[in-house]
């Protein structure tokens, strides 16, 4: 009974520290230097539309890369659905939730076309990503040109401007992975298939359907990711050489605390928290006054030391452990 | 068997056979028009990323990644620059940039051998330090820009120059890569990591040497492009990881390293990227549908010269 106590308060404690640490550290340093955290409810909604947007990002990256598929594709699925979404939204002068199940659906539908390929041409998942990298992006560029401005249709930059709907957006993302990945049989054979390929496989799971799914949910976290963006500043602007790439960067953080909360919990619940923790600390810095580029250096000296924590775990605690007295 | 070895050679070439169908599609374009300023023209665009993708040969020969080379290589010419400032000494400027090329990729493969950190998540975490460190080092100067006299790379700035800075860092890189152990055990590693280890041959090492390898490239690499332009700005360089990781595949480098790795692909890779990107300003095409053949033809070169390694299962 006292184990199963200390069990669930080992299990709250692990799953609630990494955020929570964030939190306090920068509530502590933003009172010493005399700055509200959350002076107006626009930080508040700076914080939420992180914490979702982020949360999103994660999801995508995570899904094929803890089955050691490295995507570089993600920025540019997101920016394509968003022009994709916007442009016939503008042309036919529909609502902004024809933007929306529009710019999803083309997610979608590109995340599916980059599974798709990456299982005809049987390349490794990074080459194939930055073909279609170059591909979506070069697509976008064509529909676009320079970009897509939309600033002067209010009810299509609504949306990201709500706190409930960046909250609603995190709930329903995590409750579709929480349930999608915990309790269906396309769950289990992508756990099957993360852990043991050659063994899922020859026991007949079908991986290229598996791998395909992959990567349309991939695509539908990005395309909301995009229409976020897009509504958020009601432009969208086009990036060719690669210049999509830098979205998927900010995944990674939240993505191995992830990996650290799931051995408490949920690694999905993980990543929300590990979104939470990232927003922390970007809205942190930005209220602390510090530059982009120190954030920058900052948010990965803190990915570098986390992992060294993750990787040397074992050693770092060992040092602190006291060793028997010898007789 | 003689039929399978057929294949193998027809697929092994493909690389080279894309290169040269590019050369004489640039060539018939050109026609009349051809001349040694359009020849200076290529190669000024191929020495800097062949150099880099060069030396990231042997990162890639043991099937790892850096996707930072573009920022350490905007890091190395800012210091050197900077070097070059207070200094006025051009050689003393040549051998920072070396100097810090090769300390970056110390400290990004240091990091993944000595900390036991996955090397592309140190590659990843040094492209937003690096990229941080390229902004505060230009603000530090208090403009938007580093600059060196134009005067002071005067001399330097010819095709002479670059190739004979490429031919020498080549000739050494392919003397290692083919003619010593270090190429072998490379391959080796990259090819099988558990039957490397088990030989007895030191991973971590073999690994510092193939990133300190490749930090020379990056320096020679900032050092011709501060020759080539003398202000370095927060974009200077920023393409140039992505460019050497799709100039060598699309060179014939296998992704996932090994024993089919070969030295050739960077440079075949580097001309063919740059050949590419000339066709398409002579057909006068807008910058989405240049990149748009770009992706089409990297996507079935790359598919045509990888048909070789086709397994059942899907390849991660």
């Amino acid at each position: 009974m006292k184990t199963d106590k200390s069990n669930l308060v080992k299990r709250i404690v692990g799953t609630l520290i990494i955020p929570v640490i964030a939190i306090l550290i920068f509530y502590i340093v933003c009172a010493v230097k005399g700055i509200a955290f959350f002076e107006t409810s626009n930080h508040v909604l700076i914080f939420c539309r992180s914490i979702a947007t982020v949360t999103l990002t994660t999801f995508a990256l995570s899904i094929n890369l803890n089955s050691g598929r490295f995507d570089f594709s993600l920025g540019s699925i997101s920016l394509l659905a968003s022009v994709v979404g916007s442009t016939i939204t503008l042309q036919y002068n529909l609502p902004a939730a024809a933007m929306l199940v529009i710019t999803l659906a083309a997610g979608i539908v590109l995340g599916a076309v980059s599974g798709l390929l990456y299982v005809l041409l049987k390349l490794p998942a990074l080459i194939t990503s930055l073909g279609v990298a170059l591909l979506f992006e070069s697509i976008s560029s064509i529909i676009a040109g320079s970009g897509v401005s939309f600033t002067t249709e209010k009810a299509l930059t609504q949306f990201s401007s709500s706190i409930p709907n960046m909250v609603i957006v995190t709930v329903i993302a995590f409750g579709f992975m929480f349930i999608v990945m915990n309790y269906t049989k396309f769950g289990f054979n992508y756990a099957a298939l993360k852990d043991g390929q050659k063994v899922a496989v020859d026991t007949g799971i079908k991986e290229k359907m598996n791998a395909i799914a992959c990567y349309a949910i991939a695509g539908a976290m990005m395309g909301m990711v995009g229409y976020i963006n897009a509504s958020l500043t009601g432009t969208i602007q086009s990036s060719l050489n690669f210049g999509s790439i830098g979205a998927m960067f900010v995944a990674f953080l939240p993505m191995f605390i992830g990996g650290f909360v799931g051995r408490f919990s949920d690694q999905y619940l993980g990543m929300v928290l590990g979104a939470a923790t990232y927003a922390t600390i970007q809205l942190g810095f930005v209220r602390l006054g510090l530059s982009s580029e120190a954030q920058s250096l900052v948010s990965a000296l803190v990915l570098v030391g986390f992992l060294i924590y993750l990787n040397n775990e074992h050693s770092i605690v060992g040092l602190f452990k006291r060793k028997p007295a010898v007789k | 068997m003689k039929k399978l070895n057929i294949k193998s050679r027809i697929i092994e070439i493909v690389p080279i056979v894309a290169m040269l169908l590019l050369l004489a599609a640039y060539l018939i374009m050109m026609g009349d028009r051809f001349s040694l300023y359009m020849f200076e023209t290529v190669l000024n665009q191929t020495v800097i990323t062949a150099v880099v993708a060069t030396g990231a040969v042997f990162i890639y020969t043991t099937g790892a990644f850096d996707i930072a080379l573009g920022s350490a290589v905007a890091v190395s010419a800012i210091t050197g620059a900077m070097v070059y400032n207070r200094t006025g000494n051009i050689v003393l400027t040549l051998l920072t940039m070396v100097g810090v090329g090769v300390l970056i990729e110390l400290i990004d493969s240091s990091l993944a051998a000595f900390l036991n950190l996955p090397v592309f998540v140190t590659t990843i975490a040094m492209l937003s330090v690096l990229g941080s460190l390229v902004k505060i080092l230009i603000a530090s100067t208090g403009g938007a820009k580093v600059t060196i006299p134009r005067d002071a790379v005067r001399a330097l700035d010819n095709s002479t120059f670059r190739l004979v800075v490429l031919v020498i860092f080549v000739a050494i890189c392919v003397f290692l890569y083919n003619y010593t152990a270090l190429g072998r055990r490379e391959k080796f590693l990259g090819g099988n990591p558990v039957c490397a280890k088990l030989t007895g041959i030191s991973v971590k090492t073999l690994s510092i040497i193939a990133f300190v390898i490749t930090g020379v490239g990056v320096g020679l690499a900032a050092f011709l492009t501060v020759v080539r332009a003398p202000t370095i700005t927060n974009s200077t360089a920023s393409s140039i990881g992505l460019d050497v990781i799709v100039a060598i595949v699309f060179g014939g480098m296998p992704a996932s390293g090994g024993a089919r790795s070969k030295i050739s692909a960077a440079l075949i890779g580097s001309i063919s990227m740059v050949l590419l990107s000339q066709i398409m300003t002579i057909l006068n095409y807008t910058a989405g549908v240049s990149q748009l053949v770009k992706s089409i033809l990297f996507l079935a070169v790359v598919t045509l010269s990888g048909m070789k390694g086709r397994k059942a299962m899907l390849t991660r």
